[in-house]
């Protein structure tokens, strides 16, 4: 039975996030009233997973490194079809870079054991890095393929996929196991089902820190990452605008003349 | 102490049924509007999402929830197609006598089917001369051996021309106050759908007559108790219809208010956007106060009716204030859009129509009135 | 770390041998970072045929190109750039990396800074040297820009997109060494290029149109988003979008501007029916005139524009196509 890992992440809803801002006088976060949701390219991952389960023998496990409250994302993969879901959730591990997190998903991955397929999205929307994926495949040995745009899985271990480059595509045979980056060009992610809520109620979250992991504290959270934000700061805006008044047609001339006096027409 | 918070699987199943009404239903909604009919795709999108066999227990095929999981489920369908969650409504209307009143045979024939949306159900009880009072109806049986002879029309029945599995009433034409329920369907000649109505709103969910014409039906296909179809009937109206008229109505003032919200923020006068007015904000709050109230009755009266209570009275009490929250929400909703309230582009338009349609539907608000009073002095 | 006088390098990124602009600016810019810190750019390029390529990037501000020239090297692999650029960076050290934002760098960094155990900042809009010689790297976020150092591991490692820095003035006259990288170079076989292939892209491309238009959400549909396309070809400008309308599905992901999509600098910009969130507005920041039109007066981006109309991009777009229109006709007649 082929293993796959998808590795998600709960982030601010991004329909809101423009409400979380940098506080001008302290120069910290507001974080507003943003509710956190499943990452947008996550469901792209999963979908990815589920795919290719209607195809094979297939086992996916959902990945997530977060606070308790992240649970309620694992539940909602679980409701969308993943098996068996994992929060790796510690004190310890607050406050990591894309280093710390692929390092700590990295070693999630392996106490799991065996896995022939882990799936990422390309980026999240809050960190919006890309390095997770491949600097996991890395921790794991494994090779990467980033910015997956299609997939045609082979039983024969070496997967074939498309690779979306700025203008078209690198077409690629990768040996299994390895690490794939998912675009949203690559499926359309299905939705939450009552009936997959209902089956999710016999699936468990399995919870596991620090000494669960048995690694280093020194190798994750803050600590293990190599980056840190050392400053905040709103910033200004130059520009002051002119607005462009009266009736429909009267804006629609004067912004044909503001064209024509900047030499677009 | 009171628990008023949803669980999270709850919580979970709202998620899923806006995702759903957001994708599925959305895009529709423009379609049904212009034809006025049933989209096929609505249909078999509630049905590949499971939404018709919500309360149908599992061991026939369905998901065994309740009715705060309906309620749920219609709320945030009709926040997005009245039509379709006025549709879905009455599908559990005409499930809920199966599964309360029929025998294991016919819960076996048509359960299963119904679940899936292989079979798409409907309640014929109103007719011409009788609906809220069903006394007054005049289709009739007269008994040929074991079987039944039905004789008749209905009018006014939603989902009357899509559905195949039916339940009717009819009274005994030689015994007073002897009324029957059956199940009918779609392979028992003697009846059809004639006439098909056009709404001022709801417009893709199907509303037409009903004729019975020499319908012979065998013993098998009662629900309940001979001469005792009445109750039957009553029973799936007072709870599911009425409750069902709720999650549409809340389902609706949701979607004035966050309509009213949007468009308010964007129209700008005197320089500023028109939500800065009081007169406007006096709206809103006027809309969200019925929002939140009619979410505490509806919710409390589903809670009463899962925990096995009778929750007819309750219902009555959400349903009239709900539906006449909604028509006030699509009234004022549509004055905050001012001169654009007029224009069919704006859903506001629709709301208003489909608010109208509210009303009537399972028992108007004097009806309701009738049945709270008779409660209060009970 | 204060006299350290290791190099700033900068992975150069080529397609069909030639160097993509983005590798001459990152050069560019790592020569003011380098004379902050009082020492040298250097750049590994690796391809097939690239041989003549170093005198340009000497011209830009390098002083030594490491090359790979070999039909191995001819298209970008994970596992063999990753080995040569891992295995030249543990023996010359540099103290700062740079790469391109471009789908090689998005990928090749984050191999190469795992492999080095050490920290990097994606999609930068800023890079200087601070007080304690430590590479300051600045992102927008939150409204605002966030500064993030990695104070402690080396090198210390940065993407940028193109269009970020500006093309290096070049000096035909600088001359530097090239220290060439031998192979074999080979790989386990566990990923292979099949093909590579390019797809045309309609349009006038972003990166050089002098009239960018980009628009969003407020397209509102399909129909929408053909008004749109039809005022872009009116107008001969680029056509760019944000994040919704990607979501949409009403345009492509590399059309995308902004932070995580493309950065460009056009004479004029007009931005409609788009909120002006920041994800999107750094990576027009750049443009001369800026134009927006939004159906909200209290929408942000009309903070952070020259001109501003507010109107429904869908009642106002067909009447600026009719307008255009009767422009264009009454310059024939004249």
């Amino acid at each position: 039975m082929l293993k796959i890992v998808v590795c998600v992440k709960a982030v601010p809803d991004p329909k809101a996030a423009g409400n979380i801002k940098i506080d001008p006088q302290t120069k910290t976060l507001l974080r507003g009233n943003v509710p956190m949701v499943l990452n947008p390219l996550d469901k792209n991952a999963l979908e990815a997973a589920l795919q290719i389960k209607t195809g094979m023998e297939v086992h996916i496990t959902v990945l997530s490194m977060g606070p308790p409250e992240a649970a309620s994302i694992v539940k909602e993969c679980l409701a969308l079809g993943a098996d068996r879901g994992i929060l790796l959730s510690d004190r310890g591990f607050g406050g990591a870079d894309a280093f710390a997190t692929a390092y700590t998903l990295a070693m999630g991955v392996q106490k799991n054991g065996d896995a022939d397929v882990v799936f990422c999205g390309m980026a999240s929307s809050d960190g919006a890095t890309e390095w997770v994926g491949p600097e996991m495949a890395t921790m794991l040995d494994m090779p990467v393929v980033t910015m997956v745009r299609e997939i045609i899985p082979h039983a024969d271990e070496a997967w074939e996929v498309k690779s979306a480059l700025e203008n078209g595509y690198r077409r690629m045979r990768v040996r299994l196991p390895a690490v794939f980056t998912v675009t949203r060009d690559l499926n359309s992610p299905r939705t939450l089902s009552f009936s997959g809520i209902i089956k999710a109620r016999k699936k468990t979250i399995t919870e596991w820190g620090l000494d669960d992991l048995g690694v280093s504290a020194e190798r994750v959270g803050l600590k293990g990452s190599p980056t840190i934000v050392t400053e905040m700061r709103t910033v200004e805006n130059t520009r002051k605008v002119e607005f462009i008044e009266g009736t429909r047609e009267e804006k629609a001339e004067q912004l044909v003349q503001k064209l024509v006096e900047v030499g677009v027409l | 102490m009171i628990d008023f918070t949803f669980t999270e699987e709850q919580e979970m199943f709202r998620k899923a049924a806006r995702e759903f009404a957001e994708t599925m239903i959305m895009p529709k909604v423009a379609e049904m509007e212009k034809t006025g009919d049933v989209s096929q795709d609505v249909v078999k999108a509630l049905a590949e999402a499971d939404m018709m066999g919500i309360t149908i227990p599992e061991e026939y095929g369905g998901l065994g929830l309740g009715y705060t999981e309906r309620l749920i489920a219609l709320e945030e369908i009709s926040r997005v197609s009245v039509a379709t969650a006025m549709m879905l409504q009455v599908f559990a209307l005409g499930i809920e006598p199966i599964i309360k009143f029929g025998s294991e045979e016919t819960k076996k024939k048509y359960l299963p089917g119904l679940a899936t949306g292989k079979r798409l159900a409907t309640t014929a009880v109103t007719e011409a001369t009788g609906g809220s009072d069903p006394t007054g109806i005049k289709s009739s049986y007269t008994k040929d051996g074991e079987d039944f002879i039905v004789n008749g029309r209905k009018c006014f029945i939603t989902n009357s021309h899509i559905a195949d599995t039916i339940t009717i009433l009819a009274k005994a034409e030689d015994t007073p106050k002897a009324f029957c329920a059956f199940v009918i369907d779609e392979n028992m000649p003697g009846w059809k759908a004639t006439h098909k109505e056009h709404k001022v709103g709801m417009r893709g969910c199907n509303t037409g007559e009903l004729s019975f014409e020499g319908l012979r039906i065998g013993k098998a296909q009662l629900l309940g108790a001979e001469g005792k179809g009445l109750g039957v009937t009553m029973a799936a109206i007072g709870d599911v219809g009425r409750g069902g008229m709720v999650g549409t109505a809340l389902g609706l003032q949701a979607a004035c208010l966050e309509e009213s919200i949007k468009f308010a923020g964007q129209r700008i006068l005197y320089g500023k956007p028109i939500s800065f007015l009081q007169s406007i904000q006096n709206k809103i709050a006027e809309m969200k106060i019925d929002l939140e109230a009619g979410k505490l009755l509806g919710y409390r009266a589903a809670a009463i009716q899962d925990a096995g209570g009778r929750s007819s009275n309750e219902f009555a009490v959400a349903k009239y204030y709900t539906t006449e929250a909604a028509q006030k929400a699509a009234k004022m909703a549509v004055d905050i859009h001012g001169g654009y309230g007029c224009m069919e582009e704006y859903p506001v338009t629709r709301f208003w129509r489909d608010a109208a349609v509210l009303g009537p539907s399972a028992g108007t608000s004097d009806i309701m009135k009738v049945i709270i009073a008779r409660w209060a002095m009970s | 770390m204060k006299d350290d006088k290791s190099p700033v390098w900068v992975i150069a990124d080529q397609e069909s041998c030639n160097l993509l602009p983005v590798t001459p600016q990152l050069v560019g810019k790592s020569r003011k970072l380098a004379d902050d810190l009082g020492t040298t750019v250097e750049v590994v390029l690796l391809g097939d045929g690239v041989d003549t390529q170093p005198s340009n990037l000497f011209a830009s501000g390098a002083e030594r190109v490491f090359l790979g020239n070999d039909p191995a090297l001819a298209e970008y692999h994970p596992d063999v750039y990753t080995d040569v650029i891992v295995g030249l960076a543990e023996k010359h050290k540099p103290q700062i990396i740079l790469m391109g934002s471009t789908s090689m760098g998005r990928e090749l960094a984050p191999l190469v800074a795992a492999r080095l155990s050490t920290g990097l900042t994606a999609h930068c809009i800023d890079l200087n040297i601070n007080a304690d010689r430590v590479l300051e790297q600045i992102i927008p976020a939150y409204g605002g820009e966030i500064t993030i150092v990695c104070p402690e591991r080396r090198p210390q490692m940065a993407t940028v997109a193109q269009g970020v820095f500006p093309l290096p003035a070049l000096d035909e006259g600088c001359r530097g060494e090239v220290v060439s990288i031998d192979g074999p170079f080979v790989h386990t076989g566990r990923v292979e290029i099949l093909e590579v292939v390019i797809e045309a892209p309609e349009g006038i491309p972003l990166d050089t149109a002098t009239c960018v238009l980009a628009a969003g959400a407020g397209a509102g549909d399909l129909e929408g988003w053909k008004l749109i396309v039809e005022l872009s070809k009116a107008l001969s400008a680029g056509l760019g979008c944000t994040r919704p309308a990607v979501d949409e599905g009403w345009a492509e992901l590399e059309t995308m501007i902004g932070q995580s999509g493309k950065m460009v600098s056009p004479e004029t910009y007009l931005g409609i029916g788009l909120s002006g969130e920041q994800q999107h507005m750094v990576g027009i920041a750049g443009a001369k005139t800026m134009i927006a039109v939004n159906n909200d007066k209290k929408s942000p981006v009309f903070s952070q524009v020259d001109y501003g109309v507010v109107d429904d991009c869908r009642d106002f777009v067909p009447v600026l196509l009719e307008k255009i229109r009767q422009y264009r006709e009454k310059q024939v007649s004249c």
